[in-house]
């Protein structure tokens, strides 16, 4: 695996995130170090098996049956703002 | 008498049979907790009211649950209707879950009683506690150092007598390195053995809620009542659970048990070494066959959890948005206030986590290193299967070294190796249980990790068991004995 330097403009923008000053200063060289050291696993030979993790057991798919769900009121009390029976966003769209 | 000395089976036993009344037990927990906690904080939030109120009912009650009078602590990432369930993070801090996780109601069901929420890191992000967003917790055996984490808050409850058990959550060692911080016993179940509704994601496909307790018999009788089917939990085994607590003292067999080899323990704190090595000659002694195993892919456990966990984690955190609970910082446009809400809730060690998860996620990296983790996974699996064929039990040290010093580990990677010996069970899924196995010179206790086949809990638990009674591992804490281990010796 390749050592490189981390895009951490383009990894926050990507993970909704911004970064302090401080995180700024801190953060390549700590992500670099990071990324170098579980780049140790490309010395592991593994062949094309499957890469999707199994639960070592049987899963049982369930029914498309409609069941209740928690009581509107009390998770609306939760919403840091809303309208009505609706939870209240700012604009979604930037103005022109 | 003292109630907080009682051990969970002996104190359930007494209020089963009406010879003690749970509130007085709730009492005794609540002036314990009020004169210990200043110098732990183990608790972010205590619900004493709701427990002594709970005790009562209890009192009231002819036909009492499996776990009457049981005083519990839950991780503050588990969710509880009604009490704040933080995740020990800003972004959660006021949060008041509508609903109860599925182990929460199976406790109370068998009329356990919640005396509060314990501290962590921050979405169970770290080894330390010390990733909280609120305080550090600190080790009942010497203040000075961690209780270890993520589930520090749990264990230092447990360790200081102010919950007779506790539950904390396991992704990569979470329940088993505090357990052996703290000189106490903790579970990682089978991954599908315990349902993870009501427990806050972090790593979906390694996450696994676990009992953190004073002896193998308390532990063995609190997962029979947690484990199980659950519909809500769509990765939740459909397989049948036995008292774990029953028979005990039954051999489970002829015992083969799996050794590391040499390569596996170098590095090593030479106490923790001489540690497992005195553990070798007692396995002898008790006239036991013993293995000595080699890894090969044990070196890539690590870097191989710290790609996989960070990527389900990025992708988990994702919902923290400030739309529907949680924090909210308000913009003019909503993904403006996405990015705001995000980067004034999350700590720094959440906003790395989430960082890396990204990169191996992202365009271009997704291969090299996610795809590549996902196969090591399937690799470290197979050699543990193909261990288990040879043996009925492999064990390692739980943690490389003793509790550190508050402050100690300011580089993220030396904490994260202090997972070295426990992401191999939860990359494979499969149990793991840490007993507390002797003291350090300076009086820090050490864990032994068992490591069984998947759903293999009733026989590691027998094993644990046959283990505990020939360490002989006494709870000193603030001078009490722990007198529920003292009978189970007999």
């Amino acid at each position: 695996m390749l050592s490189m330097k981390v895009d951490l403009e383009h990894l926050s923008r990507l993970a909704c995130l911004e970064l302090t000053e401080e995180e700024k200063d801190l953060l390549p060289a700590q992500m670099e170090k990071i990324i170098d050291w579980v780049g140790q696993l490309s010395s592991l030979a593994t062949g094309e098996e499957e890469e999707e993790a199994s639960p070592g057991f049987t899963l049982r798919l369930q029914e498309d049956e409609i069941q209740p769900s928690l009581p509107q009121a009390e998770v609306l009390v939760m919403a840091p703002d809303k309208q009505g029976d609706f939870v209240k966003v700012p604009r979604v769209l930037k103005e022109k | 008498m003292n109630y907080p000395e009682l051990g969970l089976r002996e104190a359930v036993d007494l209020v089963r049979q009406g010879q003690l009344k749970a509130a007085e037990i709730v009492e005794s927990y609540i002036s314990h907790i009020e004169s210990t906690d200043g110098k732990i904080r183990a608790f972010l939030t205590t619900t004493f009211d709701r427990a002594l109120a709970r005790a009562r009912e209890i009192d009231g009650k002819k036909e009492k649950g499996r776990l009457a009078g049981a005083v519990v602590a839950v991780k503050d990432n588990i969710v509880t209707r009604g009490i704040r369930t933080t995740c020990g993070s800003r972004i959660l801090e006021n949060f008041v879950p509508p609903y109860d996780a599925t182990v929460v109601e199976r406790l109370e069901a068998e009329d356990a009683i919640i005396i509060g929420k314990t501290n962590l890191d921050e979405f169970a992000m770290g080894s330390s506690t010390e990733n909280s967003a609120f305080f550090p917790t600190r080790n009942p055996w010497d203040p000075e150092r961690v209780p270890g984490g993520s589930s520090g808050g749990s264990a230092a409850a447990v360790a200081a007598l102010e919950a007779m058990a506790a539950l904390g959550s396991d992704t990569g060692g979470s329940v088993r390195q505090p357990a052996a911080f703290c000189g106490i016993v903790g579970l990682k179940p089978t991954y599908g053995r315990v349902s993870r509704y009501g427990l806050v994601a972090f790593a979906s496909s390694l996450d696994q809620i676990g009992p953190l307790t004073r002896s193998v018999e308390d532990c063995a009788l609190i997962t029979s009542v947690m484990a199980g089917f659950d519909a809500r939990d769509s990765t939740c085994a459909e397989i049948p659970v036995p008292d774990y607590s029953a028979d005990l003292r039954e051999i489970p067999g002829r015992i083969k048990v799996g050794l590391l080899g040499e390569t596996s323990l170098k590095g090593l704190h030479p106490e923790v070494a001489a540690s497992y090595l005195r553990i070798q000659e007692m396995l002898a002694g008790l006239g036991l066959e013993i293995v000595h195993l080699d890894f090969p892919s044990w070196e890539v456990a690590l870097p191989c959890y710290y790609i996989i966990a960070p990527s389900e984690a990025s992708s988990n955190l994702a919902r923290y948005d400030g739309v529907r609970y949680g924090l909210r910082i308000e913009a003019g446009e909503l993904a403006d206030m996405y990015v705001k809400t995000r980067t004034a809730g999350f700590g720094s060690e959440v906003k790395r986590r989430i960082l890396l998860g990204t990169f191996a996620l992202s365009s271009g990296y997704y291969d090299a290193y996610y795809v590549k983790a996902s196969r090591a996974r399937r690799a470290i699996a197979g050699e543990l299967k193909a261990a288990f064929d040879r043996v009925d039990f492999i064990l390692t040290p739980t943690t490389p070294e003793p509790a550190f010093r508050l402050g100690e580990k300011q580089d993220p990677l030396a904490m994260y190796l202090q997972d070295y010996f426990t992401v191999g069970a939860s990359l494979a899924g499969i149990p793991g249980l840490s007993i507390p196995c002797g003291l350090t010179t300076d009086g820090l206790p050490l864990g032994l990790q068992i490591l069984s086949p998947h759903f293999s809990e009733a026989r590691l638990f027998k094993f644990a068991f046959l283990l505990e009674n020939n360490i002989k591992f006494k709870n000193n804490m603030y001078g009490i004995n722990n007198r529920g281990r003292r009978k189970n010796e007999n």
